[in-house]
């Protein structure tokens, strides 16, 4: 368990790293800045809690949980900068009705944000410290904003008959996998306390890998849009959109 | 226990729809041709006539109250049905004009552009306005469509038209 446990907390990191320097080679800080930025945060994060693990003693263990708590602060943050990013380049960029469509996105965000904190408050706290609870918290109500959000902004998309670059999709499904995995293990960590924190805790990491596996794939996959076949206009069809236009236009 | 328990539930829901949806996606390339012959045809002034609230109002003045609930009631299921057609082809235009900015020539991506808005325009007012014309249903005085929504379809009708001389549409505006 412990081999695995290692395994799953190493591997996925290194597999990060490998998504940060293809990420960089291939420009997309530049497409999708903020998917980079979360990236190469969960990556100095992870070099951080690590190294700090090789110091930290039992009875200093709230530095270790300080850290974690404010580092996934920060990840909620670039998250939900990762998440306008994919509304944004799925959908507002390629429209003139942005006004109309962010306001509906931001009030799917607000229902989101007021249903995490009505879940959030009425689940049981896992431990017996402050802090540990509130990164709990946290984790949770992040999840579900998360795959809340990526579920609207999919059907959305779906509803809109809006096609997606494979890469969007890619960072969509990466993110997804892990807010609904994580969602579940938040819940079952709460309903079943402090015997179930490795269990949910190795799922979670799971979760997180195949994430990255995901956005790996995606990253080497070609970035494009779906492909259309059909051919060219032949004359008599030309001619047949003349007339048509004459019609509709009355002239 | 049971909240806990439910939002497990959930949440492995939503990842099926995640999956599902984006499945979806990887299989949307299709072909133009194939697009074209799922467009159905649409009478905009059928539909002008439906919706407008003069014709409501004379037929509110001339009909015994019993027959203009009855009558209202088709014209509002009849307006649903005109919407959910408008609503299918605006969808399918959205993926006409997406393969169409693509296109080298700067005059077709541009007329696909404004396609595009109005399709979106379209799906968008269609999700707002069958909800309302269901309620109105259940409220036949009330009036619960919006007028600008037949103006729109015939703006996207004409784009179709326009790009067509531009682009291989496929027959497209004969179906609309």
């Amino acid at each position: 368990m412990l081999f695995l446990r290692y395994y799953l907390w190493l591997v996925p990191h290194v597999l990060l790293g490998i998504v940060v320097i293809v990420s960089l080679r291939k420009r997309l800080y530049q497409t999708l800045p903020a998917f980079f930025a979360f990236a190469v945060f969960q990556l100095v994060q992870f070099l951080v809690l690590f190294t700090v693990t090789k110091f930290v003693t039992p009875s200093s263990i709230h530095i270790y949980v300080w850290l974690l708590t404010c580092g996934a602060l920060i990840g909620v943050l670039l998250q939900l900068a990762v998440l306008y990013e994919l509304v944004r380049t799925v959908i507002l960029s390629r429209t003139s009705l942005q006004r109309v469509l962010r306001l509906l996105f931001a009030f799917a965000l607000a229902i989101l944000v007021l249903a995490s904190a009505a879940t959030s408050g009425s689940l049981r706290d896992v431990g017996r410290e402050r802090i540990m609870n509130g990164f709990e918290t946290l984790d949770f109500s992040n999840n579900l904003v998360l795959a809340g959000m990526l579920v609207v902004i999919l059907l959305f998309s779906r509803a809109l008959n809006i096609s997606w670059r494979s890469r969007a999709t890619g960072v969509a499904l990466g993110f997804g996998t892990s807010a609904c995995i994580g969602l579940a293990a938040a819940a079952v960590r709460s309903g079943l306390g402090e015997s179930a924190f490795v269990g949910v805790d190795v799922m979670q990491m799971a979760a997180f890998h195949v994430s990255v596996v995901i956005w790996i794939v995606y990253l080497f996959l070609p970035d494009r849009t779906p492909a259309f076949a059909g051919s060219g206009l032949a004359k008599s069809e030309i001619q047949f959109w003349e007339q048509e236009l004459q019609r509709m236009t009355g002239q | 226990m049971i909240l806990a328990s439910v939002i497990v539930v959930l949440a492995f829901l939503a990842l099926f729809l995640i999956l599902h949806v984006v499945k979806g996606h990887h299989a949307t390339g299709r072909d133009l041709d194939q697009l074209a012959s799922r467009l159905q045809a649409v009478d905009v002034d059928a539909f002008r006539n439906l919706i407008d609230e003069r014709e409501e109002e004379y037929l509110r003045e001339h009909l015994p109250q019993r027959e203009f609930r009855g009558i209202q009631r088709e014209r509002k299921l009849a307006a649903i049905e005109y919407i959910r057609c408008a609503s299918a082809n605006a969808a399918i235009l959205i993926r006409l004009a997406e393969a169409a900015r693509e296109d080298p020539d700067s005059a077709v991506a541009q007329a696909a552009e404004k396609l595009f808005d109005n399709a979106l325009r379209v799906r968008l007012y269609s999700f707002r306005v069958v909800p309302r014309l269901y309620a109105g249903l259940l409220f036949p005085g009330a009036s619960l469509v919006p007028a600008d929504l037949a103006d729109t379809y015939d703006t996207v009708t004409r784009q179709v038209v326009m790009l067509g001389l531009q682009y291989p549409t496929r027959g497209m505006s004969a179906a609309l």
